[in-house]
């Protein structure tokens, strides 16, 4: 059963990933995103990572998908339902995708996985919590004033400077 | 930063106010009628349907001629003895019969233009406002009193009467040369 | 309840899939049931409401009794008869598509309303979170529909509405931990347990201390406008925008998000009851109440009193709708950004304050 869902949600985030990024229709590529950001939530579902799940729906889902909407709508020539996306520096795009798969492919095969039984999901907000409050504190707390910082500087460049 | 916080409060307290204020209706008795069940008084002079008092109505085609959406339609022809008509309220003899007295009521609009000139007062405004039909065509009101034969027989005779007339009128005019 | 919830998890007896299969379908149909019900409900309660406000009757004809309580079946029944109408220059697909994204994620929050403290959506360690999370993915839906609409005035709504679920959903997240930070846990079930001191309503944190009384509020505030309805009703102020992102949806698409907007109401109610109101847990515990006849059976369960609270929720919301007038585009940002996002930052700052003063930490 889990093994037939897990099947499904595989199939949902690679066919959709697919339509990111072969569709020829720029606002298809979004949406589709959509469905592979869930088909990842889901993935680590199976992974019993339930807060990252959430998390993935909630920040990139609720958050950054919807910037994306933003700004493909905020380009030219909205009014027409057919924007297009062409691809350009594909020499380029091939070798750094290439180069990308080498490095990816290198790290599956050499990283000793985890493999045993399923086991049952615990919770796992309060080590997460832990952790954060804890063993991380500098790195996350470097993190969100990285964050501040460019808070700070988008809205420094976007506003109108006063005369 | 003192303002910030006054325009806040305000916002906030408005709200409220306008939260009060809408609460409050729930102890007013609704101002509007349950319609089919219970109805709205109208005053009596409102002016609704249209009402003939056939017979009190001489022919004289005064309404007809007021009416300014032409809505009013009267065919008059000369009365017979064996009609037998009766004078008027106001006592005056009706000398034609008023055998086609239709009003339609989809183009009314309720002006009241055509009381007015009525020199028997016959024509009236009702307070009636419920005469919805199914059919446009069924608003058009007859107010004669005939059925479609009488109206046809009375036609036919009115017309062989103004040929007689005419009949007459001939003879006489060779009688004058 | 639980009952059948057991009769499912055993399996049936049949293979594991068929019983998954049947399990799915059965439970779906029960939520999208409740949906149904709910929103038939609410839309007769939303007009009984408007007509008390503005002194007038309100649906009186339809129904058995003199309240035309059926009078939304006979405009579900007039709805669903409709021409379903597509326009030739739309985006077909991501145009059939937009209400059932709309749908689904209401669907799914439903799916995690826990009704009783045995709820499984009620025990999983993330429930709010996850009530949180889903809800924000209705808004794919509504952006999809106003852009595949091909039309400026659909699109302008889907801008609205997507700019105003994203701010809304900032102050909503904050008050969140500042509840959290009493509860020490998303679990729904621990939140309701923290409530459910003994002491009825003084045990709800609503009235812990006046900073949650503030930040229930600002909830109610923030939760009305994440499901766009007045006095935040911008994506469909039908007076600029015809109706914002659903304009060209006809019968049952539109259908779609009509329920997705009635139902949404009634999440931010269960929200509300759960984060301030003590969720599921009786108002107060009085053991003779359950002894009265047939009230008795619901002051006993659990789904009345969530459920009692969600509608008392959906009523103010309603009451709100019949009072304000709409808000401008820049109010809008400014009562987001600029009054709520600080006053819950400052909420859960003086909620820490106060729990170190008080040792409750």
């Amino acid at each position: 059963m889990k093994e037939l869902l897990f099947v499904f949600f595989a199939v949902i985030t690679v066919v959709s990933a697919g339509i990111v990024s072969f569709s020829r229709n720029l606002i298809y590529s979004v949406f589709s995103l959509m469905a592979t950001f869930i088909g990842v939530a889901a993935l680590y579902v199976f992974l019993a990572a339930d807060f990252i799940a959430l998390a993935q729906i909630m920040v990139y889902v609720g958050g950054i998908l919807v910037l994306l909407i933003f700004g493909v709508m905020l380009t030219q020539k909205i009014s027409t339902v057919t924007i297009t996306h062409l691809s350009v520096n594909r020499v380029w795009i091939v070798f750094l995708g290439l180069l990308l798969l080498g490095g990816l492919g290198y790290t599956i095969f050499n990283t000793s996985w985890f493999t045993g039984e399923m086991r049952a999901a615990e919770p796992t907000v309060k080590a997460i919590g832990n952790l954060l409050m804890g063993k991380y504190l500098l790195a996350f707390e470097v993190a969100s004033v990285l964050l501040l910082g460019a808070l700070i500087g988008a809205a420094t460049i976007a506003r109108k400077e006063e005369q | 930063m003192k303002n910030y916080f006054i325009n806040v409060w305000n916002a906030f307290y408005t709200a409220l106010v306008g939260l009060k204020v809408t609460f409050l209706h729930l102890f007013i008795k609704s101002v509007t009628v349950k319609y089919p069940l219970e109805r709205d008084k109208v005053p009596a002079n409102s002016r609704m349907k249209l009402e003939v008092d056939w017979a009190d109505c001489i022919g004289c085609k005064a309404c007809e001629r007021a009416c300014p959406v032409q809505c009013i339609h009267i065919d008059t022809s000369k009365a017979l003895p064996e009609d037998n008509l009766a004078a008027t309220k106001n006592g005056t003899a009706r000398k034609l019969l008023v055998s086609n007295f239709t009003i339609d009521l989809s183009e009314c609009l309720y002006c009241a233009l055509c009381v007015y000139p009525c020199p028997e007062d016959c024509i009236n405004m009702t307070p009636n406002y419920e005469f919805g039909k199914y059919d446009r065509k069924l608003l058009i009101e007859q107010f004669a009193p005939f059925s479609d034969d009488d109206r046809a027989k009375r036609q036919a005779f009115e017309e062989e009467l103004k040929k007689k007339k005419l009949a007459e009128k001939a003879v006489k005019t060779k009688e004058k040369e | 309840m639980q009952g059948i919830i057991s009769l499912f998890e055993s399996g049936l007896g049949l293979p594991e899939l068929w019983a998954f299969v049947i399990g799915v379908v059965v439970f779906s149909l029960l939520i999208f049931l409740f949906i149904a019900l709910f929103v038939i409900v609410a839309v007769w309660l939303e007009r009984k409401v408007s007509a008390v406000i503005q002194d007038r009757w309100g649906p009186m004809r339809a129904g058995l009794t003199i309240q035309g309580e059926l009078q939304t079946i006979a405009d579900t029944v007039k709805l669903l008869m409709k021409e379903d109408i597509i326009p030739k220059p739309v985006d077909k697909l991501l145009f059939i598509l937009a209400p059932f994204i709309v749908f689904t994620a209401t669907f799914m929050v439903f799916a995690g309303i826990p009704l009783g403290p045995n709820a499984y959506s009620g025990t999983f360690d993330l429930g709010l979170f996850y009530l949180i999370a889903i809800s924000s993915l209705g808004v794919i839906g509504i952006v999809m529909a106003g852009w595949a609409s091909n039309n400026k005035w659909s699109l302008y709504g889907a801008m609205r509405s997507v700019a105003q679920i994203v701010s809304y959903e900032i102050p909503i997240a904050l008050i969140l931990i500042a509840v959290v930070m009493y509860s020490g846990s998303f679990s729904v079930k621990e939140i309701i347990a923290t409530q459910d001191t003994g002491y009825g309503i003084f045990g709800w944190f609503l009235f812990r201390n006046p900073f949650m009384f503030v930040a229930a509020i600002l909830f109610l505030i923030a939760g009305t406008a994440e499901n766009n309805r007045t006095p935040f009703d911008l994506p469909e102020s039908e007076s600029e925008l015809i109706a914002g992102f659903h304009t060209e949806y006809t019968g049952m698409r539109f259908a779609f998000f009509f329920l997705a907007e009635y139902a949404n109401m009634f999440v931010v109610g269960v929200l509300l009851a759960i984060l301030f109101l003590g969720g599921y847990a009786p108002i107060w515990h009085v053991a003779a109440l359950a002894d009265i006849p047939v009230l008795g059976w619901f002051f006993g369960s659990s789904g009345f009193w969530i459920i009692l609270k969600a509608m008392l929720v959906v009523i103010i919301q309603m009451w709100f709708r019949w009072t304000f007038p709409r808000l401008r585009v820049d109010q809008l940002m400014y009562t987001a950004w600029k009054v709520l996002i600080p006053f819950t930052m400052a909420i859960i700052v003086l909620n820490g304050i106060w729990m170190k003063l008080f040792n409750l930490i």
